[in-house]
């Protein structure tokens, strides 16, 4: 049996990758949006060619957010707004300057992450073993008596595989950006979707444990 | 150094630490995970609230004035997340554990790649083919 760390020292690291990745880049941590850029790669091309005209003149942003906030909420209401005010500032504007597009990260950049993190379970499986690379097929023992071997086992992987890459699209995140970036600060959608997955996890591990024909 | 490099290092470096750790736990061992959800083992039970605490500090001291982008919940939140715990409880693995169980070099993860591959591939056509449900995915930026 392999030792794996203690609870504790696995919290203190997982902890502080969580706030390490927002503190240093920007935005929380969040592997199914990597997956979501790296599928969508090609709209890369079209996003980048759509916001160049805003990035090079920020006041067609600044117009452009005028006329989508005129449409939005009628002219006279935008007007009232505005004469609310002495002059014809628009306080935002005034106050915080001109709006600008936030630099978008490259799909590029997620596959990296991606590949990172396959590189530190290559690392860590150095390691723990001798220095050797431990290949193995399948996840171990109680994984092979629940779903046997062969075609149907990578059949049940890919469909579990899918399950994930769907669910994780629609629900609008996984473990790391619901469940630890969002759930750290309370945010309602994050704590309901974690309950979700988490729920529907345990009721399915239960199910296997049971009745899946499991000996470990 | 352009900045472009110094993005480049730091995804490559939290992409290391981030595999090596979920490694080092058990978070990768299907065994380990299955054992935390017939709550027959609170390991990984505590290690994951230990992180979700150790974080809820962190962003309380050091982002109090940040204005950090939040989820926002759609039709699509509870029926995509019992889905993918479907298929977490099957594979073992979320987005990033089917890439660390590879490295580790469990071969067979690479059909949970493939299938999240799809599914996300598949979720997108759906969604661009008029299924009118606009999730907040996370790390969008």
């Amino acid at each position: 049996m392999i030792e794996y760390l203690p609870w504790w020292i696995g919290a203190l690291l997982l902890g502080s990758i969580v706030i390490g990745f927002w503190f240093s880049i920007g935005t929380p941590l969040g592997v199914s949006g990597s997956w979501a850029r790296i599928v969508l790669w090609k709209d890369d091309k079209h996003i980048e060619k759509a916001e160049a005209p805003f990035r090079a003149n920020p006041a067609l942003l600044q117009d452009a957010l005028m006329k989508s906030t005129i449409a939005h909420f009628g002219e006279e209401a935008v007007y009232a707004a505005l004469s609310a005010h002495s002059g014809n500032v628009i306080p935002t504007l005034a106050t915080a300057g001109r709006p600008t597009l936030k630099a978008r990260v490259p799909w590029t950049m997620h596959a990296f992450f991606l590949a990172m993190l396959i590189v530190g379970g290559l690392l860590a499986s150095l390691i723990t073993g001798d220095g050797q690379p431990h290949l193995t097929f399948n996840l171990g023992e109680l994984h092979a008596q629940l779903f046997g071997s062969g075609f149907g086992y990578t059949m049940t992987l890919f469909f579990g595989g899918a399950l994930v890459g769907f669910g994780t699209q629609l629900g609008g995140g996984c473990t790391s950006g619901h469940g630890l970036s969002g759930c750290a600060r309370f945010v309602p959608a994050s704590l309901i979707a974690t309950c979700a997955f988490f729920g529907s996890a345990v009721v399915v591990s239960l199910l296997l444990h049971f009745f899946g024909g499991g000996t470990a | 150094m352009s900045a472009h490099f110094i993005q480049y290092l730091k995804y490559g470096f939290f992409g290391i630490f981030m595999g090596m750790t979920l490694s080092l736990v058990g978070f990768t061992d299907f065994t380990e995970v299955h054992k935390m959800f017939i709550f027959a083992d609170f390991r990984l039970l505590l290690l994951f609230a230990g992180a979700v605490g150790l974080s809820f500090v962190g962003f309380a001291l050091l982002g109090r004035n940040a204005n950090i982008a939040k989820k926002t919940y759609n039709s699509g939140t509870i029926p995509g997340s019992i889905m993918f715990g479907v298929g977490w409880a099957i594979t073992g693995a979320c987005p990033s554990i089917a890439l660390v169980q590879l490295g580790e070099g469990k071969l067979a993860a690479i059909f949970t790649i493939l299938g999240i591959l799809f599914g996300v591939w598949a979720y997108r056509k759906l969604a661009a083919g008029g299924m009118k449900l606009d999730t907040g995915i996370c790390g969008e930026a």
